[in-house]
């Protein structure tokens, strides 16, 4: 019973997000694309794919990586915001939930920026597209978190997360922005969880909760390695930064959180199978990243279930990155490692 | 070049001042001629401590370039923008010190990280911290290859100013003041004997003339004395004592020839 009414609202969608999925590159054309020798051969490439011509207006000499993600990136906010602008009610609510993650990067590097007295201008170029709200700009009046929070974010879907941040850190520096970010991203963690498991139905509710679930754990396996050279969090903070979400909690996120060095974080993820022997070799992002497209890969297996916007998000996340690193590769010449992208489909 | 030489007036006193300027310059070319040598060794071995040091350069910085990429990759577009803003202190620095290498002072720069200055451990807490440590890593000695080139390349310029010159000098002291203080003695040694020569005919035309003088005043005595025998002759038949005194007079003469003789051999010697 449980997808009868699905279509009514998010049939469109899902079919939108299921098409968008199709036009993920696939092994053979990623296979394609390292055969390549220079930037120029990557663009012709890639024209053959869902991609198109989307580099047609740059010249030859323009041609760098930073381009080539730039334009394709733009590509996935555009087909985001797509999406988005088609649904309604909780669908709506769960794609505004998907933008607060960049929102929140957005806060703090606008907050970073205003430390530092850096022109406004410059730093609202840098912020992400998906992570906008009408008073960004407005956030470098503020100079300790108190009058951030009562001016500008008390209208923002950010309020409820602040809660946690306001004991102790009321002048902003480095470390706290760093930390602030990471309580922020935490408690949006959490409550996006809430969420899912509130309102959406299932099969959606499962999926998601293991995909937020994972990214929770990246997130503490990350910071436990992350903080292990920095003397300035204590294992009492450090428990405050780790999500209370996923396969790690709460056993395991509790020893992370005491561990203090390589062997105890490791001691740690022992304890679960899932990342047991990630750390043993190989890079941990790279492990990281391929797994969270595993889960995505997954998660389109089930009908009737707006994970799959979440799971195409990440995905094509995913190969923006993995063209680049193409592209950088086949610019700085460092062939070995142009193997080092990871594809699913 | 064997035209020029010193304006000097030829005597003993400045010839003895240009044997000792000859020697002095001989001394100096020597000197300076081992100056450049040790030189020129320290700068064919710093080119190729050079192409080391840039060959090394282009590894390391592909390898730079390359672990900025992999940061981007785990962390991605703004990192570069969090790092650039959240250092405050300058961690990798450079001290600068002078060595000596035969008289010449080449600068020295000396590279140490300071490790209580670590002003982005926090960057990419949550994704992708290791891999800006990496880089990190990989900057410093990145940037520890470029001090060391710079230190090296400085050296070179300074060096080769300084080779330049010293040859310049070297050559200077080869090709022209030794040639021309040469000169200046065979000059001087040539006038001197030029003064010998012209002494020695004056002394010989002196004799001549004192021998001239002599046999004028031999003949003369001759003629007095004939005249005179003539007359003792013709007085002895007069009177027979007046002979002795003819030939007490006659013994002074004898002498200042005597002494004209050694005079003589004296100026031949």
């Amino acid at each position: 019973m449980e997808g009868l009414f699905f279509n009514i609202d998010n049939g469109f969608i899902e079919g939108v997000v299921r098409g968008y999925r199709n036009g993920l590159l696939t092994s053979n054309q990623y296979i394609n694309l390292t055969q390549c020798d220079t930037l120029e051969d990557l663009k012709l490439q890639l024209s053959s794919t869902d991609y198109g011509n989307f580099l047609s207006s740059v010249s030859t000499e323009a041609l760098t990586t930073s381009i080539i993600q730039e334009t394709a990136s733009e590509k996935l906010y555009e087909e985001f915001n797509f999406i988005r602008n088609q649904s309604s009610g909780n669908t709506k609510l769960f794609l505004d939930y998907i933008t607060y993650g960049y929102m929140i990067d957005n806060v703090a590097l606008m907050i970073t920026g205003t430390i530092h007295e850096r022109d406004k201008a410059e730093i609202l170029q840098r912020c992400h597209p998906l992570g906008w709200f009408d008073t960004l700009p407005t956030l470098t009046v503020a100079t300790d978190l108190e009058s951030l929070y009562e001016t500008v974010l008390v209208d923002t879907p950010l309020a409820p997360y602040f809660r946690d941040c306001f004991d102790k850190a009321d002048e902003l520096d480095d470390l706290n922005i760093e930390i602030i970010r990471n309580k922020l991203y935490k408690a949006y963690l959490q409550d996006f969880h809430q969420f899912v498991t509130d309102v959406i139905d299932e099969p959606a509710k499962e999926i998601m909760q293991g995909l937020l679930g994972f990214e929770g754990d990246r997130r503490s396996i990350n910071i436990a390695l992350n903080s292990l050279q920095s003397n300035d969090i204590d294992a009492n903070l450090k428990r405050e930064l780790l999500p209370d979400l996923g396969k790690l909690y709460p056993v395991a996120t509790e020893q992370l959180s005491h561990a203090t060095d390589f062997e105890g974080v490791r001691m740690a993820l022992a304890n679960v199978p899932e990342y047991r022997g990630m750390l043993e070799s190989g890079n941990l992002e790279d492990h990281f990243y391929k797994l969270e497209m595993e889960l995505c890969k997954d998660a389109f297996t089930q009908q009737f279930a707006i994970s799959t916007v979440w799971a195409w998000m990440k995905s094509k996340e995913q190969e923006v990155r993995n063209i680049t690193w193409i592209a950088e590769c086949i610019a700085q010449n460092q062939r070995e490692r142009i193997n080092n992208y990871i594809s699913v489909y | 070049m064997s035209g020029t030489r010193e304006q000097v007036f030829p005597t003993r006193m400045t010839l003895g001042v240009m044997k000792t300027k000859l020697k002095g310059a001989n001394q100096g070319y020597s000197l300076l001629k081992r100056k450049s040598e040790a030189l020129t060794k320290r700068f064919r071995d710093i080119t190729k401590r050079i192409d080391d040091a840039k060959q090394k350069m282009g590894r390391v910085m592909q390898t730079a370039a390359f672990s900025l990429a992999e940061v981007s990759y785990a962390t991605g577009e703004n990192i570069g923008y969090q790092v650039q803003e959240s250092v405050l202190n300058a961690r990798f620095k450079v001290r600068a010190r002078q060595e000596n290498v035969s008289g010449v002072y080449l600068p020295q720069f000396e590279s140490f990280v300071d490790p209580e200055i670590n002003d982005f451990k926090l960057t990419g807490l949550g994704r992708g911290g290791q891999q800006v440590q990496r880089a990190k890593e990989i900057y410093s000695k990145a940037v520890e290859t470029l001090v060391e080139l710079a230190s090296l390349q400085t050296a070179f310029i300074i060096l080769d100013e300084v080779i330049k010159v010293t040859n310049r000098r070297v050559n200077a002291i080869e090709h022209v003041i030794i040639p021309r203080t040469e000169n200046t003695i065979a000059y001087i040694n040539s006038e001197l004997d030029e003064l010998d020569r012209e002494e020695f005919y004056r002394l010989k035309k002196v004799q001549e003339k004192k021998q001239k003088e002599t046999a004028r005043l031999d003949e003369e005595m001759k003629i007095k004395r004939l005249a005179e025998e003539e007359k003792a002759k013709n007085e002895n038949l007069n009177e027979e004592g007046n002979e002795q005194e003819v030939k007490n007079e006659s013994s002074p003469e004898r002498e200042t020839s005597a002494l004209v003789e050694e005079h003589e051999e004296d100026v031949i010697f």
